[in-house]
């Protein structure tokens, strides 16, 4: 479904990425791993298309979207979440899917029919906030909802697109233990058609989570493996586990 | 949402009916205001189509203004074309520039926008100021109004243009109002608030950004037409950058981005102009003064007071600590506004 063909890219002298290649079937749950540096924000930035590799070449279905900017990917079925909660912070949460629904599907040039007279819009939305939790906030302001329920809006607006991939930089990040549980319950329960490739700093949440892991180190893949092979790897052990004495 | 929508619609309402009853009472000098607001009342709300609503805050916008103005007078004067059919060529002529400028200077973004846009106003500008054919520094006289004589309209009655100003400015903010009710306005908040995330939803996000400023380009020429056929004259500081600023001030006196906030920062600004430089020599010190006023407190301009005034009034946002002390100031702004 998404596959990359040994990618490169060097800022200035600093190789970031080096020859990385991934090759990720439909309904994969695939996590990339790596310690701070390993690269991993480089790479996920060269899939979704915010960087141009130097090298290299990416695929989503066959298709060659190497150069192709980030909304021509997203048309595509390329779908991401970002880091850092990306939202429209001065509208409802309805709002804020119905935009998203208004780019993924390109209809925004329409000028003269209304916006609430999309229904299919509207009950997109609904489905969408029901999947991510947030079917009782759809007339909350952004601003009032919780930095959790944040995240969760943050991964709506992503499946708003209908996406064949979707992509997900630590959708955890900065999440209380609690938080956590709802959002990995919410990935867990993404449809299985879906394929799921998602970037995470902490190694122990992706184990139960994610049934491929790629390791980076250095930008470079250390290696490539069920999870309890990762787990069981000596390499893996010494340059990310040790290193960070987790 | 809605509530807020239809807040903005009974204040369009009030500005309207407000405008109507100076109408039946105006002199001739009230005419000349009341179209001048009305000119001013259409420019600004294209420039916060482009500003307000999709964060493309320009400094250029009265060069588009002017360029209509020009076009219209160069269409009818020099070339003898029908007044009609000059407004709407001079109109897609203007919207045909700022395709192409716009298409240029959504490739840099914040204060660079502002400065790349102001920059080519005063090309502009420099332009008509030293093009003698168009008569340079003295501008253009003679240009004629459109001719309705065929309806029984008369619009060279000062009266009668006044109202039909009027009525041109209240359809333009109805067909506004529904266009921002369009999938197509609520892409230019989405662009306002984040491009960047409507890029990544797959929006392609210049080519959005330059239809917008084309667009407010567009009925910013349509302004300088009817500018260019209610002075009759025109000069290029019609284009000059102090302009812009002027349409802005407007704009965000008002309150970006509530449209009808615009309509009224045209009223109140050429109001204050005209009726304060009646009063002191040292108006443009007290209108400073004003706007200083206003847009302190963190209120989105007049709209902005007059909403928080309002839902003082209702009670509706008891949670507010700042409600107790925003109606007082709210009244003040608002009476300042009539």
């Amino acid at each position: 479904m998404l596959r990359a063909d040994k990618l490169c890219k060097a800022f200035g002298a600093l190789q970031v990425t080096r020859d990385v290649s991934l090759d990720i079937p439909q309904g994969a749950r695939h996590a990339i791993i790596g310690p701070n540096g390993a690269g991993k924000t480089t790479l996920f930035n060269l899939l979704a298309g915010e960087l141009a590799p130097d090298a290299g070449a990416i695929l989503i279905d066959d298709r060659d979207i190497t150069h192709l900017p980030p909304n021509r990917r997203a048309r595509l079925g390329l779908s991401r979440s970002f880091q850092k909660n990306n939202l429209f912070p001065r509208q409802s949460v309805q709002d804020n899917l119905l935009l998203a629904d208004i780019a993924a599907r390109g209809y925004g040039y329409r000028f003269w029919p209304r916006l609430a007279a999309r229904k299919d819009a509207y009950g997109k939305a609904a489905t969408i906030a029901g999947q991510i939790g947030l079917i009782d906030d759809m007339q909350r302001g952004v601003a009032e909802l919780s930095y959790g329920a944040q995240r969760q809006l943050e991964v709506g607006l992503a499946l708003m697109a209908e996406p064949k991939v979707l992509l997900l930089d630590e959708p955890t990040s900065g999440m209380s233990p609690e938080e956590t549980g709802r959002m990995l319950r919410l990935i867990d329960d993404l449809p299985r058609s879906l394929t799921v490739v998602m970037i995470e700093h902490d190694m122990d949440l992706v184990f139960n989570h994610a049934d491929r892991i790629t390791v980076l180190n250095y930008g470079e893949v250390l290696m490539e493996g069920q999870p309890e092979e990762v787990r069981g790897s000596d390499a893996v052990q010494e340059t990310y586990l040790g290193g960070e004495a987790e | 949402m809605a509530h807020v929508l239809q807040f903005r619609h009974a204040l369009a309402l009030v500005a309207l009916a407000a405008l109507l009853i100076f109408w039946t009472q105006a002199g001739y000098f009230g005419m000349e205001i009341l179209a001048e607001i009305a000119v001013f009342a259409i420019l600004a709300m294209s420039l916060d189509l482009a500003a307000g609503y999709a964060g493309l805050v320009s400094l250029g916008h009265a060069a588009l203004f002017g360029f209509g103005a020009y076009m219209f007078a160069l269409f009818t004067v020099l070339w003898g074309w029908p007044a009609s059919l000059a407004v709407v060529l001079a109109t897609l002529a203007t919207g045909a520039i700022a395709l192409i400028v716009g298409a240029v200077v959504t490739r840099v973004q914040g204060v660079f926008f502002i400065v790349i846009t102001l920059a080519i106003g005063e090309m502009g500008y420099e332009f008509f100021f030293k093009n003698r054919a168009l008569g340079g520094d003295d501008g253009l006289s003679g240009i004629s109004r459109l001719d309705l004589s065929a309806i029984g309209v008369d619009l060279n009655d000062p009266g009668i243009f006044a109202l039909f100003l009027i009525v041109v400015a209240a359809i333009t903010y109805l067909l506004l109002v529904r266009l921002l009710a369009s999938p197509y306005g609520a892409v230019l908040t989405g662009l306002h608030d984040n491009p960047g995330r409507m890029r990544a939803l797959g929006l392609p996000v210049r080519t959005y950004q330059t239809s917008i400023f084309a667009f407010s380009g567009a009925l910013a020429g349509f302004a300088g037409t009817l500018s260019a056929q209610h002075t009759q004259f025109i000069t290029p500081n019609l284009l000059h950058w102090t302009t812009s600023g002027e349409v802005l001030v407007m704009v965000i006196l008002g309150g970006l981005g509530t449209l009808v906030g615009p309509v009224i920062g045209a009223v109140v600004l050429t109001l204050l102009r005209h009726e304060l430089s009646n009063v002191t020599d040292y108006w443009g010190f007290w209108l400073g003064f004003f706007l200083i006023l206003i847009v302190l407190g963190g209120k989105n301009g007049i709209v902005g007071w007059l909403a928080a005034g309002w839902n003082a009034l209702r009670g509706a946002r008891p949670d507010d600590d700042q409600a107790a002390d925003e109606p007082a100031e709210g009244e003040e702004a608002s009476d300042a506004a009539r």
